[in-house]
């Protein structure tokens, strides 16, 4: 189907609801008409009744009385007149019939109202009115037996009992004209009132009708919308899955890289160590007296302690923790990591956290963790023979972020491999696992802060941490300083 | 209510029902017409005002007496007449309305109910027609029936000042009052009178003695 046959057969759609609309619309306009009309022929009933008796309720013939005429009229004639409008508005609301039968009845109620009271003058305004009422129904039609009924009553009226309609006994002849002219001008106004009724009901369904078609439209593509959604969903955690596998299958392989020299040094010495006690030639011969021995021992041992290196890194990276935070004051637990940095020579360690720093709340175990792989990544890039310095900064508390900073003036890091330097498995190091910045960068994301790195080569490397006002530090999402945990600078 | 439903046809007992509903409304109104336009008994006035009367007629004035139902609901109406008509005559008359007070009435008969209306009307005197004597002297059987006499006591108008029972408006009787207060007559003139009975109602079988 052409776009234009898709449009054209849409507008047919809504031009076929819109007549839909409309005509509940209409059936719904006759109903509320019915039934003020109902309620209106039995307030007319009960007002007569009630008009009768207060006014005329008997005749009188000397001193007997008996009860007037009007009161049987107002009863019988009322009760008859109503009778049969309140019967179809109430068995059959918004039948077509209906509005005919009404527009009679009202206007023989003017009739019978106007003799009840009296012939007043006033009454005559209950025509006009009635007139109004019916076009309530928006159908000018139902006008036409209204003013016959009117036209008939007047033309009797005028040729038996011409006062009663004109108010003077002898009429000019041309007074029939001007009543007739008032009628009928008012009958004009309904008329184009009606007929602009139905024109607005027409235009409100067709405009509900093209609501509809939009929203229906609307619809459709929210749920093509929501299956596009659910299939990208879908893609991206199958996506997620491969990387996981591609992830483990890279960290498998590096592990394995990793371990393989150790192994291999600690299986040579291992088996340089079997052979001397197992040779029957040396039997005699204390293995203790062997020089070899305790060195190859000492292989064994200083390559299990690397592996065991690896290995413990590698939990630290995989075993995401929450922090638990707690007041830690940063000049005692940089003097700690300090410590336990490995030393090298000529390589100075250097702690300026000021005394009276306010004390931030930190997981103390994950930020040693933090300072230990800063500090050792910076002392262990100082090149061998070389002086190097390798200095921990701290600043900020109250409402200020935290500033942690090591710096270092070594060799400074190459501008590709800052780009990647916080890529788990990533490392410029001859002997390293990848992992040390990767686990300071996952645990300053944990704690709400960042980490970035400033470097330009033959300059020395700083790396800050950045963390949020100590009042801040406890809070959920919304303290989490703004942009990703990791940034570099060149 | 469904459109379907709105626009079911009409069946013949429809019509048959709608044509039956029309003649009964149209032979009530028919009835009602017909007992509003009856006029009453029109009475036997004297041609000169009767002597043994004791109202005073006015030496130099016309004089209007009308005999009226103090518990007639028409009286209303006549009331409403003779103010437009004392009022749009532009001519002094003498005018009474004497309300009838059969003997032996009971006490729902309230002779004083339209006194007040009367005293309202500028120039008109009420009063109280004990057993119905003056109406007796005068002929006078219906209420709503005015009688005027000239100032020499001549009979100048005999008849009703409404167009029908209790039925407010322009009317023949009226006009012609208006007429013979401020142009005299040269004969008098009658008209019907629409209103109760002044007197009770006959025995079947016995006819009126006026």
């Amino acid at each position: 189907m052409t776009p234009e046959e898709m449009e054209s057969a849409s507008s047919a759609k809504v031009a076929a609801r819109a007549r839909v609309l409309f005509d509940e619309h209409l059936v719904n306009v006759h109903r509320r008409a019915d039934s003020v009309f109902g309620a209106l022929m039995l307030v007319q009933w009960v007002a007569a009744i009630l008009v009768a008796l207060v006014l005329s309720p008997y005749a009188w013939e000397g001193k007997v009385k008996t009860v007037n005429l009007h009161v049987w009229v107002a009863l019988l004639l009322g009760g008859l007149i109503s009778s049969l409008p309140i019967l179809l508005v109430w068995t059959r609301p918004g039948w077509f019939a209906n509005r005919w039968v009404i527009a009679v009845a009202q206007m023989l109620w003017s009739a019978l109202l106007i003799h009840l009271l009296g012939g007043r003058i006033e009454t005559h305004f209950h025509v006009f009115g009635s007139l109004a009422f019916l076009a309530f129904y928006r159908d000018w039609r139902i006008l036409v037996p209204a003013t016959i009924v009117v036209a008939a009553d007047h033309f009797l009226r005028g040729v038996f009992w011409p006062e009663s309609v004109y108010g003077v006994v002898s009429p000019q002849w041309w007074r029939f004209l001007e009543h007739a002219f008032w009628v009928a001008f008012e009958d004009v106004v309904l008329v184009f009132a009606c007929i602009q009724g139905v024109h607005e009901l027409r235009a409100i369904a067709q405009r509900q009708a093209e609501v509809e078609a939009l929203s229906e439209r609307d619809q459709l593509v929210s749920s093509e919308l929501r299956a596009a959604l659910e299939e990208l969903k879908a893609t991206q955690e199958a996506r997620t899955r491969a990387e996981k596998l591609a992830a483990v299958g890279q960290l498998a392989a590096s592990v394995g890289h990793e371990l393989r020299n150790p192994l291999a040094a600690v299986r040579n010495a291992a088996t340089y160590v079997s052979r001397r006690l197992t040779d029957p030639k040396l039997a005699g011969k204390p293995a203790s007296e062997d020089p070899k021995v305790p060195q190859f021992l000492g292989v064994i041992d200083r390559e299990l302690g690397a592996c065991a290196r690896i290995i413990s890194d590698l939990l630290d990276f995989a075993r995401e923790r929450k922090p638990s935070l707690q007041p830690c004051p940063l000049g005692p637990l940089v003097d700690e990591a300090l410590g336990v940095v490995p030393p090298r020579p000529n390589v100075r360690l250097v702690d300026e956290v000021p005394d009276d720093l306010p004390v931030p709340n930190l997981d103390k175990d994950q930020f040693r963790q933090v300072l230990i792989n800063l500090v050792q990544n910076a002392s262990e890039a100082m090149p061998e023979g070389r002086a190097g310095r390798v200095t921990v900064r701290a600043e900020g508390g109250a409402t200020a972020p935290w500033r942690i900073l090591v710096i270092d003036d070594g060799p400074g890091i190459p501008a590709d491999a800052v780009a990647r330097i916080f890529e788990p498995l990533y490392t410029t190091k001859v002997k390293g696992t990848g992992l040390g910045l990767a686990i300071v960068a996952n645990i300053v994301g944990a704690h709400n802060g960042r980490v970035q790195v400033q470097s330009e080569p033959g300059q020395g490397a700083t790396f800050v941490i950045e963390l949020p006002p100590e009042h801040l530090a406890r809070s959920e999402p919304s303290s989490v300083l703004p942009g990703p945990a990791v940034a570099v600078a060149g | 209510v469904t459109s379907a439903a709105a626009r079911q046809p009409l069946r013949p007992l429809h019509v048959l029902v709608g044509v039956a509903w029309l003649v009964l409304v149209l032979t009530g109104s028919g009835l009602l017409w017909r007992y509003k336009a009856t006029p009453g008994t029109p009475g036997s006035p004297p041609a000169t005002w009767p002597s043994e009367s004791r109202i005073a007629p006015s030496p130099d004035l016309p004089t209007l007496v009308m005999f009226a139902h103090p518990m007639c609901p028409c009286t209303r109406a006549s009331l409403d007449e003779l103010e437009v008509l004392v009022s749009g005559a532009q001519a002094s008359v003498r005018a009474y309305v004497l309300f009838v007070k059969p003997d032996d009435v009971g006490d729902d008969y309230d002779v004083t109910n339209y006194w007040a209306r009367v005293e309202q009307i500028p120039g008109v005197v009420p009063r109280i027609d004990e057993g119905g004597r003056e109406a007796d002297r005068f002929g006078s059987v219906t209420s709503g029936h005015v009688l005027l006499y000239s100032p020499g006591g001549r009979l100048l108008y005999s008849g009703g000042i409404t167009g029908a029972r209790g039925h407010a408006g322009d009317n023949q009787g009226r006009r012609a009052l208006i007429a013979l207060l401020r142009h005299g007559a040269p004969r008098s003139e009658r008209q019907p009178v629409f209103g109760c009975s002044l007197e009770d109602p006959q025995p079947p079988g016995e006819e009126a003695v006026r």
